[in-house]
């Protein structure tokens, strides 16, 4: 076919292009000296590390920490306000990792974190198996468990169960020992993943501020904007197509994310808003972020991406709940939340990634 | 899952088109070699990304309905595996090494040995006897009593794992001509917790989880062309012998040339993920349809037979056939340049070889008839024994490798954050990696001792640009 014929031919010149590491002398930075707020590739990559991937971290370690005394307290006193108080702590520690789940890169993955936080399923036999045993559960007893009996899922199995309907008095001691040690567990990784980016730990962030100016994992500053887009389409492709989708399209709620809690419509907001803070390069404080790039390059497509990923979460949040019992009683809703995400993937695809990668960062 | 790298096609041509100097200096007496000799590493399946996600993009060349078989079986490939009964993903074990692909070809990378925690993650260790009987050389490995060949270190709850293995380092000094000193970690592996009595002959060996990517194209070299350049009795004698592994093809049932694995042990990748989801995972399917528990205590209450489909194993296998190679970077720099040079002059290409040309594989067009550079040629070589496992393995003998291939070694770091390489992960880093080399091999490694500090760096330049 003709068509392939130039593909071919295009791509020959698109990879001496790659190869021969082009435009690697300007930067951006000189072009904009004009504006007020010029785009600078290396803030960027500061800000994208500090005030959103460790911010965002920060977060969760401390949100963690508020769930751990939260099931503590319910340990020592099994009330269903107790109950209901770690609960909330539980959601409240679930914004922050599903926002996080827009840039899953880095030490979250390369030191197994993600797995032993987020492992889906849970391992019902396994776990019912410990509570019936006589097993001293301690908090190295737990950590030497398999991911799929410890992380958000078990923690959310044994506070929730089944939507909101749990009550204090049905907790066993057991299980209660249980939710504390793997609650502990699950601190201990937060903690990890904090420590890794922080200044004071491992200082993953470094890598990423100072791509291309000596980082060894990323040896340009391309790559690491790469990573973030990159990211961003990941996490906006598993929405549309994996979390939405699937149970949707199969009917099937055993598929949904965060079934015991009936938040999973909050878990799919989250996972957006991870979008939008990457994106405008803000968790609490505003750095600067890709939207200055792209505002820079083309007005009106900054302005549209950010329309596009507000509507996203305005109609994920049109869903009603609980999002199990939508995927057959309101499919409507789920079918415009699964454009709504396809449109935020398709312009970070079609439209984002492609100025990202036609620009010439070093 | 990530369906978007066809546009990156037309991004890099803006780039050239846009923003390029076209003249740039020539940077060295060699670059029209260079330029003949780089191209697309996966041929038309070859991506531009230098992120994390560089090992898991899917070939770009897919039709839609290809890349859609592809992404179910990016799911699967990512599908975490629990006890039985269960609702979803049910038939672990009983006994396993890991509860899902990901878990151990993390991002579709590389393993490595435990941290100080001593977690067995993404290394296993294969097990077998001795073979005391000339009639079975050639032959699959021994299995040993209560063991198989695979030792699974976990298992569901109440049932025993099989053991666990210390592993312990002794750092031992090697000079380079110009006297500087670098060490390489000997390991030594000690399997503890046994559930049974281990016998003394034990024969173990250690193997981490290699890259995914690229095994497609790998698997579309027609055998002939890897046979070609075997040299089994060193007949040109250049000291590099090259042998080719036959083993057992369940599906033909008959010997096959071996492919895969690190000793390639494995002739398709059917097999080889069937394998591993039955060796690795405990997890039966229609080529392995017996637990690997089968004859152990630990099999008992298993899951009606095959506890994954055909369907599944289709699109892993799939997956894994499909997935891009990423592209190498940096190929201008005269560093790189200078190092590619000196990757010939040791030698090192007689092995890695550099280019191959797949043949028509059949259902898989964007595999078929393209140029690829993997850096290998598939076939046994004896490494010597600082690196032999001494457990031999159908025709491979206990200080025979397969050569790995080389393409996208350079990622390892950006992808899975660590720079272990061989078949254990005891080197640290490339250059450790290079000066293990023995055997066949040995020469090429003194020719490396016997560089320069600069010319050393460079050949480190051209394998961290692959």
């Amino acid at each position: 076919m003709k068509f392939n014929k130039v593909i071919s031919m295009l791509s020959y010149l698109f990879v001496l292009a790659f190869l021969l590491g082009c435009g690697a002398e300007d930067d951006v930075d000189g072009n904009d000296k004009t504006q007020d707020v010029a785009f600078q590739s290396t803030k960027m990559l500061n800000d994208f590390a500090n005030s959103v991937v460790l911010a965002t971290y920060t977060d969760l370690d401390n949100k963690a920490g508020e769930l751990l005394d939260a099931v503590k307290q319910l340990k020592d006193n099994t009330t269903q306000t107790n109950l209901v108080t770690a609960q909330e702590a539980w959601k409240a520690t679930r914004k922050p990792w599903e926002q996080s789940e827009a840039f899953l890169f880095g030490p979250v993955d390369t030191q197994g974190l993600d797995p032993a936080l987020d492992s889906w399923p849970v391992d019902h036999v396994n776990l019912q198996s410990v509570l019936d045993s006589s097993d001293n559960i301690t908090v190295d007893y737990v950590n030497g468990l398999e991911d799929t009996q410890k992380g958000f899922h078990t923690i959310e199995f044994l506070l929730f169960r089944d939507g909101n309907q749990r009550k204090a008095s049905d907790f066993t001691q057991r299980e209660l020992e249980y939710l504390v040690s793997t609650t502990e567990n699950l601190k201990a990784s937060t903690s990890q993943l904090r420590l890794a980016w922080a200044a004071e730990g491992e200082n993953f962030s470094s890598s990423v501020a100072q791509a291309g100016t000596g980082s060894i994992i990323y040896t340009s500053q391309s790559a690491a904007v790469q990573e973030m887009v990159n990211g961003m389409i990941t996490i906006a492709d598993e929405v549309a197509n994996g979390k939405l989708s699937d149970p949707y399209n199969q009917s099937d709620t055993t598929l949904v994310e965060s079934q015991f809690s009936f938040n999973s419509i909050s878990d799919f907001q989250d996972n957006i808003r991870g979008i939008q803070n990457v994106y405008l390069g803000k968790y609490i404080n505003d750095g600067q972020g890709l939207n200055e790039f792209v505002s820079s390059k083309d007005a009106d497509l900054d302005s549209r991406f950010q329309s596009e990923l507000k509507n996203a979460i305005d109609t994920i949040g049109a869903i009603p709940d609980p999002f199990r019992d939508s995927i057959t009683t309101s499919p409507s809703s789920v079918q415009e939340a699964i454009d709504a995400v396809s449109k935020v993937q398709l312009t970070l695809e079609q439209n984002i990634l492609p100025l990202v990668q036609s620009s010439e960062f070093n | 899952m990530m369906k978007y790298l066809n546009f990156i096609l037309l991004v890099y041509l803006l780039v050239f088109i846009s923003g390029c100097e076209t003249d740039k200096k020539s940077d060295s007496i060699n670059k029209t070699k260079t330029e003949l000799t780089i191209p697309l590493a996966g041929g038309d399946t070859t991506i531009f990304d230098a992120s994390s996600h560089a090992f898991s993009i899917p070939a770009p060349n897919l039709t839609a309905a290809a890349l859609h078989k592809h992404l179910k079986g990016d799911v699967e490939f990512e599908a975490v595996f629990v006890t039985a009964p269960a609702e979803v993903n049910p038939g672990l074990g009983p006994i396993y090494n890991n509860v899902s692909c990901i878990n151990c070809h993390s991002r579709d990378g590389r393993g490595r040995p435990p941290d100080i925690d001593g977690k067995l993650v993404s290394l296993l260790f294969r097990l077998s006897l001795p073979n005391n009987n000339k009639d079975m050389d050639g032959k699959p490995p021994i299995p040993v009593p209560g063991y198989g060949t695979q030792l699974n270190n976990k298992a569901i709850y109440g049932t025993p794992a099989e053991g666990n293995v210390d592993i312990s380092y002794t750092e031992q000094p090697l000079l380079t001509s110009e006297g500087t000193k670098i060490h390489l970690r000997y390991p030594n592996y000690t399997i503890t917790d046994a559930y049974y009595p281990l016998p003394e002959d034990i024969e173990v060996s250690p193997r981490v989880a290699p890259v995914v990517f690229g095994l497609g194209l790998l698997e579309a070299i027609p055998q002939e062309n890897i046979i070609s350049n075997a040299d089994e009795s060193d007949i040109n004698a250049d000291g590099i012998s090259g042998k080719p592994n036959y083993v057992w093809d369940v599906i033909k049932k008959q010997y096959a040339l071996g492919r895969f694995g690190w000793k390639a042990n494995q002739p398709n990748l059917l097999q080889q993920v069937a394998s591993a989801y039955h060796d690795d995972m405990g997890l039966t399917t229609s080529l392995f349809q017996m637990e690997n528990s089968i004859g152990q205590s630990q099999h008992t209450n298993v899951s009606p037979s095959p506890e994954v489909s055909d369907e599944i194993l289709d699109v892993v296998t799939f997956y894994v056939q499909t997935l891009a190679v990423p592209a190498r970077r940096n190929v201008d720099d005269p560093k790189v340049i200078q190092g590619e040079q000196l990757f010939t002059q040791a030698q090192c290409d007689t092995c890695h070889i550099p280019t191959h040309r797949t043949g028509v594989f059949p259902g898989i067009p964007s595999i078929s008839n393209q140029t690829i550079h993997p850096y290998t040629d598939l076939l046994l070589h004896d490494m010597g024994p600082d690196l032999a496992d001494n457990r031999p393995d159908f025709q491979a003998s206990g200080s025979e490798w397969r050569t790995p291939p080389l393409w996208g070694i350079g990622l390892v770091r950006t992808v899975n954050g660590h720079t272990n390489f061989l078949h254990d992960g005891r080197a640290r880093n490339l250059l450790e990696a290079v000066l293990w080399h023995g055997g066949e091999a040995e020469k090429s490694r003194n020719m490396t001792l016997e560089m320069s500090q600069t010319e050393r760096d460079a050949l480190i330049a051209f394998l961290e640009s692959l």
